[in-house]
Parts: structure tokens; C-alpha cells; sequence
């Protein structure tokens, strides 16, 4: 084909888009919302993984101590864990339930504190005594926890491992529902699609049979809805990543204090930006192109009068 | 070689552009539509197809322009063979010739010029050689002046007039018109039909079914008449 006609049947192809809108509005619509499921699956996937790296090269554990012990039964507690086989006595720490309420407070952010402080002024506390026990090898971390926990007067302790299984088993599970219900959406697209080009194509019937009558061959017929087809993808795509991009800055925002409490560090958006693009324009152009291809070739098969009444 | 042929055709020699050898066209439903049908036109010609409701005129054209297929026998077009026209030949047979619809099938959200235009698109004609091929088809139809108008703005016999510059704007070398002044008022179709005499006069073979007998005998052509699918009259003079 002639790079004219190429020009041509582009702005052709755009001008359907136009004159075609409502659909393909809706068509645009259903694409990024299976674009923007996938898009926050990927997202959440990216910090998972962060996080998950983070908490894989800590080997602190925070045990929290029974209420009500006297101040030599937690110096004992103190001393029995740092004696602990596995347990670096040099970097395990004692944190007063003061010290420690004053850090989450800390941490948390002027606002809070200032609101948290006149919650706890007559000296109560919320926070436990705890020792901020640091391992030597993290091999050996399920045998360490288990002796930890039988020390007389210890209640419990949180490391992050239990974030990490909670996180893991939260991003397989969107994952896996992800899946389905991107392969779902995926196809209400591609249905979408394949009905905004049949309307262009009614609506062209009269062009497809004089095209026809004039010698166009069906590569050229085909070509506007082809380029319809994956113009609606590529719009799709873009409106997808900038949806995107305004959301995970909200999340981020509502999320703040979490966040902070955690010491987390969100993966910024740039990091995958481009992958969800090229994913996104993958996803609409093919789906595009396939909707259009099948829906034309069809018609192009069964109409083939050219000279009948239409 | 060129001037040699042109001196051919005009010293008589005729070259056939179409022929029927032998033709039968039986529909999917049964109905025998064409039998033994042997025909030659000749480049250069104007052929008036007549007869009843029926007879199997508008599947004589389609044959032509490939639209149906035929089951036994042999049709020549501008030399494609019908009976082994590979899919991919077909638009390069239609572009051999310019077909001039009953209802007119213009595009109603393009103007004139754009319509008339369209058909240049599709042969990917430069933006220079689209307005100086589609003015020139337009002021020979007698609408240079309506370019910008949209058919809804023209009267019938005008809209099949922009069907007859649409129709002849990429050269074809024969025009192909099934009752092209059938939704036209009589007047009018006195008007299409000089122009495509006019048109034929030019060098362009033009095949015309009508019903409008009167018009037919006014225009001293040739005239061929079918019956129940077969050929039963052949005359010149616009005699039936
Ligand atoms: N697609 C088709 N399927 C089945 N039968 C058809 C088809 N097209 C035409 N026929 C039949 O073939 C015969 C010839 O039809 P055709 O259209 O060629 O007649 P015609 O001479 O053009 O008639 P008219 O003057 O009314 O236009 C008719 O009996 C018609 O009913
Ligand atoms: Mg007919």
C-alpha cells in the first residue's frame, strides 16, 4: 500500500472513532478497567516485594514481656534472652514501655503526638515492656523464636515475618483472582471492541460497497478498523497509566501513617510506569487488532453484494 | 504502439472487451437465471440491455463485474478470465470499469466533490491528481458549480449525474449502469443518458440495462434483448 493511502485510511480510521463516540467511550472504559485492575496488581506486587526484601535482612524480633513484672523479673527476662544460643547479646536492647510509646509516637508524626500525649498524661501506657532481640544467623530464626517464647515472662513477640507471610499470602491471592478477572474483563473488551467496530461498520456499509464496487482490495477495507481498533487501545492505555498514577499518589497519602509507623518507603511510580504502559499497549493493541480482524473478516466474507439493494 | 492501436480501433478492427461464450448461471434456490449465453462487446461500444422483469439482466452484469460466479461456459472482461479469477484479481478487474448504481449510493456525509473523489482514495491518487481528475469529471456531468453540496441538496436526476462523474473519474475503460435512470424522472434520464453517450464518445465502452423503452429507441444504439436468461434479439440501430 502506498504510504498516501496509509495517511489516508489512518485519518479515516480516526474520523469512525469520532463519529462513533459513545461507543467508543465505552469501549475505552472497559479496557482500562481491566488495564487498571492489572495495573494495581503490579503496583501492589512491587511493594510486597520491596517490603519483602526489606524484612528478609532484618533479624530483629521484638518481645513484648508479661504486665505486672517487677523490675527485677524484666531485668531477668532481659538477661535469659541475651544468653539465648543464636542471640547477638550486643545488639539486644531493653525498651521501657515509655521509650517505646514516645518512638511509635515519634514516628507517627507531630499531629499525633501532640494528640496521643495529652491521651496518655497521667503516665499510662499502652506499650509494653520490650527487649529488641537481634540474631545472629537467620537460618536458625524458627528455633531462636521457639526458645524466645518459653523464657518464663515473655507474652509474645512480632517480628516482621508475620507481615511478610501476611503480605505474600495477600498478593498471591490478588494474584490469582487478578488473573481471572483480568482473562474476564480482557473478553468483555474484546467483545466491547468488536461491537464498537461492527456499528462503524454498519454505519459504513454503504462506503464498504462502493469501496468494493471501486476495487478497494480487503486489506484496504480492513485497514480504518483496524486503526480504530488499536487507536481505542492506545487511548486506553495512556488514560490508564495517568488513572493509575493519581491513585497510587492518593493511596500513598491515605496510607501515610501506616506507612511511616512501618518505616516503609513506598516504591515510587516511575519505577514501573513503563512496564504497566508497555503491558497496557500490549493488552489494547492486540486485543484492539484481534476485535476488529475478526469482526471485519466476517463481514467482508458474508456481504458480497455489491451491486444488490443494501 | 499506441497511436497504431488507436488507428486500429478507428479504422474498424474491433477489439472484443467483453465475451460471453456459452454462459449458464443457475442460482443456489434453482432458478435458472442465464442458458447458452453468447455474446461480444467491443471496445469502444455502447450496448443498451432490455427485456422483462426477470429475464436476467442484472445477473448479466454481475457475472460481468464478478459479483456472482458463473457455472459453465466462459466470460472475457478486459482480458480476465471469469471462470479462474483468483480472489485477489477481483478489485483489479473492478478497476477496469465504473459501475453506476440504480439508487445512486452516494455517501450522504460527503459533499460532491468528495464523493466523486472517493474512488481515487481507494486507487491512493495524489491530493494534485484528485482535484484535477474529479473537476474535470464534475464539469463534464455539468456540476462544477455543486461541488460543496451535499446530495441531499441536488434533485435525483443531478445525484445520479455526480453517480456518472464517480463513476468514470479513475478511466475506466467501460462504464456499467443497471437501470441508472430508473429512480430519475424521464427528463432526466434523457440528460444520463446523453452524458453517457457523451462519455462513450470520449472512448469509454459503456453497457447500460434499461426499461425505458422509448429512450432506448431515441438513441439509435446498439440494443441487446433477453428472455427467460437467454439472448433472443441483437440489433444496432436502437431497434428491438
Ligand atoms: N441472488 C439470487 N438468488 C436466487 N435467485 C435470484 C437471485 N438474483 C436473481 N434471482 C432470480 O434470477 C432471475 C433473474 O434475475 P435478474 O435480477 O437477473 O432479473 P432482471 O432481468 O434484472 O430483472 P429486473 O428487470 O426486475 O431487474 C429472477 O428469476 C430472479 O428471481
Ligand atoms: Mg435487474
Amino acid at each position: 500500500m502506498k504510504a498516501r493511502s496509509v495517511r489516508y485510511l489512518i485519518g479515516e480510521g480516526l474520523k469512525n472513532i469520532w463519529l462513533n463516540r459513545m461507543m467508543s467511550i465505552a469501549s475505552i472504559g472497559v479496557l482500562m478497567a481491566s488495564m487498571l485492575l492489572m495495573g494495581i496488581a503490579i503496583a501492589f506486587s512491587e511493594n510486597v516485594d520491596r517490603v519483602m526484601s526489606s524484612i528478609e535482612s532484618q533479624n530483629v524480633v521484638m518481645v513484648f514481656l508479661e504486665d505486672e513484672l517487677t523490675d527485677e523479673q524484666v531485668q531477668s527476662v532481659y538477661e535469659q534472652i541475651k544468653s539465648l544460643d543464636n542471640i547477638n547479646p550486643d545488639e539486644t536492647t531493653y525498651i521501657s514501655s515509655n521509650q517505646a510509646l514516645e518512638g511509635v509516637l515519634h514516628e507517627m508524626g507531630p499531629e499525633y503526638e501532640e494528640y496521643f500525649n495529652q491521651y496518655f498524661e497521667e503516665g499510662n501506657t499502652i506499650m509494653p515492656e520490650t527487649v529488641r532481640a537481634s540474631m545472629i544467623d537467620l537460618e536458625k530464626y524458627d528455633q531462636t523464636v521457639a526458645a524466645i517464647e518459653n523464657v518464663e515472662g515473655v507474652d509474645s513477640y512480632n517480628s516482621s515475618r508475620d507481615l511478610a507471610v501476611i503480605l505474600t499470602t495477600v498478593r498471591d491471592a490478588i494474584n490469582t483472582a487478578g488473573v481471572w478477572i483480568i482473562v474476564l474483563l480482557s473478553l468483555i473488551a474484546l467483545v466491547i471492541i468488536s461491537n464498537t467496530v461492527r456499528i462503524t461498520m454498519f454505519n459504513r456499509k454503504l462506503e464498504i460497497s462502493i469501496m468494493k464496487a471501486v476495487g478497494a482490495t480487503n486489506g484496504f477495507i480492513r485497514f480504518p478498523f483496524m486503526i480504530e481498533g488499536i487507536t481505542l487501545g492506545v487511548i486506553a492505555s495512556f488514560l490508564t497509566v495517568g488513572v493509575e498514577y493519581l491513585l497510587y499518589k492518593l493511596a500513598i497519602k491515605a496510607l501515610d501513617p501506616i506507612i511511616k509507623i512501618l518505616g516503609y518507603n513506598p516504591v515510587p511510580f516511575s519505577n514501573f510506569m513503563w512496564i504497566i504502559l508497555l503491558i497496557f499497549l500490549a493488552l489494547g493493541i492486540i486485543s484492539g487488532l484481534i476485535a476488529s480482524i475478526i469482526t471485519i473478516s466476517k463481514y467482508l466474507r458474508r456481504e458480497g453484494s455489491e451491486f444488490s439493494a443494501l | 504502439m499506441r497511436t497504431i492501436n488507436q488507428q486500429i480501433l478507428s479504422s474498424g478492427a474491433a477489439q472484443p472487451l467483453i465475451e460471453f461464450k456459452g454462459v449458464y448461471k443457475t442460482y443456489d434456490n434453482g432458478t435458472k437465471a442465464l442458458s447458452d449465453v453468447n455474446l461480444r462487446i467491443d471496445k469502444g461500444e455502447f450496448v443498451f440491455i432490455v427485456g422483462p422483469s426477470g429475464s436476467g439482466k442484472s445477473t448479466f452484469i454481475k457475472l460481468i463485474i464478478h459479483e456472482e460466479k458463473l457455472d459453465a461456459g466462459e466470460i472475457l472482461v478486459n482480458g480476465f478470465k471469469m471462470s479462474s479469477l483468483r480472489k485477489k484479481e477481483v478489485p483489479l478487474l473492478r478497476r477496469t470499469m465504473g459501475i453506476v448504481f440504480q439508487d445512486f449510493r452516494l455517501i450522504p456525509t460527503m459533499n460532491v466533490f468528495e464523493n466523486v473523489a472517493f474512488p481515487m482514495h481507494v486507487v491512493g491518487a495524489s491530493k494534485r491528481e484528485i482535484r484535477k481528475r474529479v473537476s474535470y469529471a464534475l464539469n463534464l456531468v455539468g456540476l462544477g458549480r455543486k461541488a460543496r453540496n451535499l446530495p441531499r441538496e441536488l434533485s435525483g436526476g443531478e445525484q445520479q449525474r455526480v453517480g456518472l462523474a464517480r463513476a468514470l473519474v479513475n478511466k475506466p475503460s467501460m462504464i456499467i449502469a443497471d437501470e441508472p435512470t430508473g429512480n430519475v424522472d424521464p427528463n432526466m434520464a434523457y440528460e444520463i443518458v446523453d452524458l453517457l453517450a457523451e462519455i462513450n464518445r470520449r472512448g469509454t465502452t459503456v453497457l447500460m440495462v434499461t426499461h425505458a423503452h422509448q429512450l432506448v429507441r431515441d438513441f439509435d444504439k446498439r440494443v441487446v434483448m433477453i428472455e427467460t436468461g437467454h439472448i433472443v434479439a441483437d440489433n444496432a440501430g436502437g431497434v428491438f
